[in-house]
C-alpha cells in the first residue's frame, strides 16, 4: 500500500522524483487535502499508478491524468489540470473591452470565433447595443464555418485516438479549407479576433466568398467521403459502440452541454433552446441521439456538419446588405451591471458572466468552458475501461485544453 | 631533428598518406601471399570438410547484412505509401524521391546518446533489443527467395521458424520489464499475450499445408507448389491462408495489431524508454520482421518464387564471355565510349544552351543506366535463381505493402477484442481448417 | 424578459430573497443569503413549475467588499437565464454549501471558484486548488490579489514583484482594491 509516509523534502515540496528509485510515482508528497485525494492516492492490491501526460502522445494539449491502475483496467483517474494557466480573468479584468477579445481567442484555438462569441453578445447586452443584420449573418456564417472546420478535426483526432493513422490528415484537407477561408476574411487563420462589441471587424471579400462557393459545392459528397472511411469500419464501430456510456439523468447532472448532451438524447442547443442573433429566423435541425456512448457522439456531430452547412447556405441566400458595425465609441464605459452571453460552440455552451464597474475594464468576466466541465466527467465515464480506452473516451468528449486551463 | 622527419613534415596530407600505406600494403601483401601459400591448402581442407558450417556462416552474416536494407527500404515504402494515403507527400528531401531518408535515419538513431534509465536492469535492458533483433533477422536463413537461395534448407524449417521467431517475445517481454517503466510494462505484457495467444492459430493454420506437402522443409514446400499459380496452397487451403495472414499480423505487431507500442495508449510500449542504436535495433527487427512475414506468406501459400504462369517464350542466352575473344576488348573499351556520346549527342543537339560537359555526364548516366538494365535482363534471362528472386521479391513487397496499407487505413483494435478473437473465432476456424483438410485427404485418398 | 417568471419566483420565495427580482434583457436575477443556497437550488431544480434540471455556471465574484457565489440556470419553462446570486459572503472566511449533491458537476467549477477566490464550498468531497499549484498560498481572482502590470496604475508602482499576494505595505486599500458595490 503507498500512502503519504514520505515527508516534503525540504528544499523543494514540488520534487516529486523519489531519488532511491529513481522512478516517477505520481503521489504527492503532501498529506491528502481531500476525502477525494485520500481515497484516490491509496493503492489497494494489484493496483498501480501510471501518470498520463502531461507529455503523452495523445492527451489533447498538456492534460495530465493520474490513473489507478489494476492490470489493463482503470480503476480510478484524477485528472491534473494547470499547466496551461494562464489567468485569463484576470487579465481580462485588467484590459479594456475592445481588448479583451484577443485575450480570448487563444482559450478556445480550434474554434476560437466561439469564445469571442460570447463576449460581444454580453458586452452587447451591457451596452443595450443593436447589432446591424449584416453582422449578424457574418457572424452566423463564420461561426458555423467554424464549427465545421472544428468538427472536422473532432472525427480526425477521434479516430487517431483509436489508432487510426488516415482520417486525421483527411480530415485536415477540410479544415484547411475552411481555416484558409476564415483567414481570408479576418485576417488570421487560427485565432481570428474577428468579432466586435457592435458588429465584426471586416466585411465579406471577394477571396473568402470565391473559395467559399468552390467549397460549398463539393462540402456535401468531402465530408461524406471522410466520414465513410470511418462509419463503415467494423473495428471503429465495435470499438466506439458503447465507450463511455452516458445517460441522460447523469448528462444533466454532470452539466455536460453541446453534442455530448444531444448525444444522450437531450435536445439541448443554445441556438434553439434560447435563442440569440439570428438562428431564430433560419430553419435547421438539432440532431439528437439516444445511446449516448462515444459513437453516438461520433455520429451526432457528423449530422450536425450537415445541419451547419444548410445554415450557411440558407446565410448566403439571405444576406442584407447594411453596415457591418453599429456606432460605438472607441472607449467603453458601460452603465454598471450584469450581463450573460450564452452561445453553442461545437464542444457545448460556452458563456461568459461580465460585471461592468462603469469604467473601461469589465469589473469581473467569468469564462465558463464546457471542455472543462466535460473533463470533469471523464473521472466518471473511465473507470471500469481499460487503459487503451481512457484517450479514446477523453476524445470523444473533445476537450480542448487552452479552455479547460484558461 | 633528423633528415627522415624534416622531409615527413615537408610532405603535404595526401603525401603522408601514400608513404604510410603503401610500405603497409606492400609487407602485407607478400606477408599475405606466403601465408596463403604456406596455409591455403589447409584452410581450403578445413573449410571443404566443413562445409555445411561454412554455408551457415556465410548465410547468417549475409542476413545479418541484407536485414539492414531490407528495414531501411520498408521504413521508406511505409513513409511513403502511408503518406500517399493520408494525401500527403512523405519524405522527398534526402535523395531522389526522400529514398536515402531511411539511411539518414540509421545514421541519426546511431549518433544518438545511448541511455538507459535509473532503476532499469542494465544488463537486460542492454541484451533485449539483441535478442529482438537476433530472433527476427535468424528466422530469415531459412526462407528461400530462389532456386538454390536460401541459408539453410532444414527438413524442420518451419518448426524452426516459429522457434526462433517466438524468440522476439522473449526479447519484447525482457525490454518491457527491464525499463522500469510502466509504459513499457504494460507494452511488454501485452506483446507477451499477444504474441503467446496468436503462436496458436497461426502454427494450426500451416498444419493443412504441411500435411498437403508432406514435408516441414520450406524450400520442398515451394517445389510443390511449382506450376501455375493454380497450383498454390492459398487455393487448396484459402481459410488456412486467411488465418495466418491475421495471425501473422498479430505476430508481427503490425496495424491493426500494433497494441504492444500503441502510440495513443501507451506511449511507445516496450520501447518507450529505449533511444540510439537500441532503439534503432528494435525499430529494425520491427521492420524486417515485416518483411519476413511476408516472405513467409509467399513461401507457403503464394508459391515462393514461382512465376504464376510459364515464361511463354523460352530463351536460353548462354553467353560465354571466354568465347568473345578479341570482341570482349571491343565491348569494355569501345561500346561504353560510342554509348555516351551516342546518348549524350541528342542532348547536345537538342538544348544549344547546354554546355558539352553536361550533355556527357548525361550521356554517360544514360549509358551506365541501359547497361545495368542490358546485364540484368541477361541475368534474367539466363539464371533461374535471378527469376525466382524477382518473383519472391514482387510477392514479397506486395505484401509488406498489404500491411502498410492495413496500417494506413485500419484504428487499432483494444486488447479484450484481440484475445477474444484470437480464442474465440481464429482457434476454432484453425481447428476446423484442420479437420476439413485432414477429412480431404483421407476421402480423396492423396 | 419574463414577467409571468418573475411573479412565480417572488411567490415561491418570498422572505427567501435579499432583494427584489432584477430582469434586464433575458435574464432573471434573484439574491438569496448563503445559507438558502441549497434550499433554494433544490426547490428550483425539483419543483415542477421550475424544473431548473441544467445548471449552467458555477463561478464566484469578489466585490471588493464581499464575495458572491453567481449561479446561472436553464429551463425549459422559462425563456429567460435564471441567474441565482449567494450574496454576502465575508470576505475573510466565505462559505457556501456546495451544489454537488444535486449536479456533481458543479465539483469542478465550485474546485475553480474554491482555487481563485477561496470560496469554501461545504459538502464539496474534493475541494482542492485546480489550476494553482498545491503549495500555492493566494487567491489569484480577489481584488486585492496584485499583478504586475496592475502597478501602473496603483500606489505599488515600480515594484517589480512577479507576482503579489498583498497589495504593498504602505497602499490604501481604498485605492488598490477595485470595488464594485452594485454588483
Amino acid at each position: 500500500m503507498v500512502t503519504h509516509s514520505r515527508q516534503p523534502s525540504a528544499d523543494d515540496p514540488r520534487v516529486l522524483l523519489d531519488q532511491e528509485i529513481g522512478v516517477f510515482e505520481p503521489v504527492p508528497p503532501y498529506p491528502p487535502r481531500t476525502e477525494r485525494e485520500a481515497e484516490f492516492y491509496t493503492l489497494g492490491d494489484g493496483e498501480m499508478f501510471v501518470n498520463m501526460g502531461p507529455q503523452h502522445p495523445s492527451t489533447h494539449g498538456v492534460l495530465r491524468i493520474v490513473l489507478k491502475l489494476n492490470g489493463e483496467q482503470v480503476v480510478d483517474l484524477d485528472p491534473v489540470l494547470g499547466y496551461l494557466h494562464r489567468g485569463v480573468e484576470k487579465i481580462c479584468e485588467n484590459s479594456d473591452y475592445h481588448h479583451i477579445v484577443n485575450q480570448l481567442d487563444p482559450l478556445e484555438y480550434i474554434s476560437s470565433l466561439f469564445m469571442e462569441w460570447p463576449y460581444v453578445q454580453a458586452a452587447e447586452k451591457l451596452l443595450d447595443l443593436e447589432v446591424p443584420r449584416r453582422a449578424e449573418y457574418i457572424r452566423v456564417l463564420s461561426g458555423e464555418l467554424n464549427r465545421i472546420a472544428s468538427h472536422a478535426l473532432f472525427m480526425g483526432w477521434f479516430a487517431l485516438d483509436l489508432g487510426g493513422l488516415t482520417p486525421i490528415l483527411w480530415s485536415f484537407i477540410e479544415r484547411d479549407e475552411i481555416v484558409e477561408m476564415l483567414g481570408a476574411l479576418t485576417g488570421a487563420r487560427m485565432l481570428f479576433n474577428y468579432f466586435r462589441i457592435g458588429g465584426v471587424n471586416g466585411d465579406l471579400n471577394h477571396e473568402f466568398m470565391s473559395r467559399l462557393g468552390s467549397w460549398m459545392s463539393r462540402a456535401a459528397t468531402q465530408i461524406e467521403a471522410n466520414t465513410k472511411l470511418l462509419n463503415e469500419n467494423e473495428i471503429f464501430v465495435r470499438r466506439a459502440r458503447g465507450l463511455g456510456r452516458m445517460d441522460r439523468e447523469m448528462a444533466l447532472r454532470m452539466c455536460v452541454t453541446g453534442p455530448n448532451l444531444r448525444a444522450t438524447g437531450v435536445p439541448f442547443d443554445v441556438r434553439r433552446a434560447h435563442p440569440y442573433s439570428i438562428y431564430p429566423e433560419l430553419d435547421f435541425d438539432v440532431p439528437t441521439r439516444t445511446e449516448g456512448d462515444s459513437l453516438a457522439r461520433y455520429l451526432l456531430r457528423v449530422d450536425e456538419v450537415k445541419q451547419s452547412l444548410r445554415i450557411i447556405d440558407q446565410c448566403l441566400h439571405q444576406m442584407p446588405d447594411g453596415p457591418i458595425m453599429a456606432r460605438i465609441p472607441r472607449l467603453i464605459r458601460p452603465r454598471p451591471g450584469r450581463a450573460y452571453g450564452a452561445v453553442e460552440s461545437p464542444r457545448g455552451q460556452y458563456t461568459m458572466y461580465m460585471i461592468s464597474d462603469g469604467t473601461d475594464q469589465p469589473f469581473r468576466l467569468r469564462i465558463h468552458d464546457p471542455s472543462f466541465v466535460h473533463l470533469g466527467s471523464v473521472g466518471r465515464l473511465v473507470p471500469g475501461n481499460l487503459v487503451a480506452d481512457t484517450m479514446a473516451i477523453m476524445a470523444s468528449l473533445d476537450p480542448v485544453m487552452g479552455g479547460v486551463d484558461k | 631533428m633528423t633528415t627522415v622527419s624534416r622531409a615527413w613534415g615537408r610532405l603535404t596530407l595526401p603525401g603522408k598518406i601514400f608513404f604510410t600505406v603503401v610500405p603497409l600494403l606492400l609487407v602485407l601483401g607478400l606477408g599475405g601471399l606466403i601465408a596463403i601459400m604456406l596455409l591455403g591448402p589447409l584452410v581450403l581442407q578445413i573449410l571443404g570438410d566443413n562445409l555445411p558450417l561454412v554455408r551457415f556462416v556465410i548465410a547468417a552474416t549475409a542476413v545479418l547484412l541484407a536485414a539492414i536494407p531490407i528495414a531501411f527500404l520498408n521504413i521508406f515504402m511505409e513513409m511513403k505509401v502511408i503518406a500517399f494515403m493520408n494525401l500527403r507527400i512523405g519524405p522527398d528531401r534526402v535523395g531522389p524521391w526522400g529514398t536515402l531518408l531511411s539511411v539518414v535515419h540509421g545514421l541519426k538513431v546511431l549518433g544518438k546518446e545511448d541511455f538507459t534509465p535509473t532503476g532499469a536492469d542494465r544488463t537486460i535492458f542492454t541484451l533485449a533489443p539483441v535478442v529482438v533483433f537476433l530472433g527476427t533477422v535468424m528466422s530469415f536463413l531459412v526462407i528461400p527467395f530462389a532456386p538454390g537461395l536460401f541459408g539453410q534448407d532444414f527438413n524442420i524449417g518451419l518448426l524452426y521458424f516459429f522457434a526462433v521467431g517466438g524468440l522476439t517475445v522473449v526479447g519484447l517481454m525482457m525490454a518491457g520489464w527491464a525499463s522500469f517503466n510502466k509504459y513499457s510494462l504494460l507494452g511488454g505484457l501485452r506483446a507477451a499475450a499477444q504474441i503467446v495467444s496468436y503462436e496458436i492459430p497461426l502454427t494450426l493454420s500451416v498444419v493443412g499445408i504441411l500435411m498437403l506437402a508432406g514435408t516441414m522443409s520450406l524450400n520442398q514446400i515451394v517445389l510443390n507448389q511449382s506450376g501455375s499459380f493454380l497450383d498454390w496452397y492459398v487455393f487448396q487451403q484459402p481459410l488456412g491462408a486467411l488465418i495466418f495472414l491475421i495471425a501473422i499480423t498479430a505476430e508481427a505487431n503490425r496495424a491493426p495489431f500494433d497494441l504492444t507500442e500503441a502510440d495513443s495508449e501507451i506511449v511507445a510500449g516496450f520501447a518507450t524508454e529505449y533511444s540510439g542504436m537500441r532503439f534503432g535495433f528494435l525499430f529494425f527487427a520491427e521492420y524486417v520482421n515485416m518483411f519476413i512475414v511476408s516472405a513467409l506468406t509467399v513461401t507457403l501459400f503464394f508459391g515462393g518464387w514461382n512465376a504464376p504462369f510459364d515464361w511463354p517464350f523460352p530463351i536460353s542466352a548462354n553467353l560465354d564471355p571466354a568465347s568473345l575473344g578479341i570482341g570482349l576488348l571491343i565491348l569494355v573499351a569501345v561500346v561504353p565510349l560510342i554509348g555516351t556520346l551516342a546518348l549524350a549527342a541528342p542532348f547536345w543537339l537538342m538544348r544549344s544552351s547546354m554546355p558539352t560537359w553536361q550533355a556527357l555526364v548525361i550521356g554517360f548516366v544514360l549509358f551506365n543506366v541501359l547497361a545495368v538494365a542490358a546485364v540484368l535482363g541477361w541475368a534474367f534471362v539466363s539464371w533461374e535463381w535471378v527469376v525466382g528472386l524477382l518473383w519472391s521479391m514482387i510477392k514479397a513487397y506486395g505484401f509488406v505493402f498489404f500491411f502498410v496499407w492495413l496500417r494506413g487505413t485500419l484504428p487499432r483494435v483494444r486488447i479484450d477484442q484481440l484475445m477474444n478473437f484470437a480464442w474465440k473465432w481464429l482457434l476454432p476456424a484453425a481447428l476446423l481448417n484442420l479437420f476439413v483438410t485432414a477429412l480431404a485427404i483421407i476421402v480423396l485418398g492423396r | 424578459m419574463d414577467p409571468a417568471f418573475k411573479r412565480r419566483l417572488e411567490t415561491r420565495f418570498r422572505g427567501v430573497l435579499l432583494g427584489p427580482v432584477h430582469q434586464r434583457h433575458d435574464e432573471t436575477e434573484i439574491r438569496v443569503g448563503p445559507g438558502d443556497v441549497s434550499a433554494v437550488m433544490r426547490a428550483l431544480h425539483d419543483e415542477p413549475t421550475f424544473r431548473f434540471e441544467f445548471l449552467s455556471d458555477v463561478c464566484g465574484v469578489d466585490t471588493g467588499v464581499v464575495m458572491q457565489v453567481v449561479y446561472h440556470l436553464w429551463s425549459e419553462t422559462t425563456a429567460d437565464w435564471l441567474r441565482v446570486i449567494a450574496d454576502g459572503l465575508s470576505r475573510d472566511d466565505p462559505r457556501v454549501p456546495s451544489l454537488t449533491p444535486l449536479w456533481p458537476g458543479a465539483e469542478w467549477m465550485e474546485r475553480e471558484a474554491y482555487d481563485m477566490f477561496g470560496i469554501t464550498f461545504e459538502g464539496n468531497r474534493d475541494l482542492r486548488r485546480i489550476y494553482m499549484p498545491p503549495d500555492y498560498m493566494a487567491f489569484p481572482l480577489r481584488k486585492d490579489f496584485y499583478l504586475p502590470d496592475d502597478a501602473a496604475r496603483s500606489p505599488g508602482a515600480g515594484v517589480r514583484h512577479v507576482e503579489q499576494s498583498h497589495a504593498p505595505v504602505n497602499a490604501d486599500p481604498s485605492v488598490t482594491v477595485r470595488t464594485a458595490r452594485g454588483a
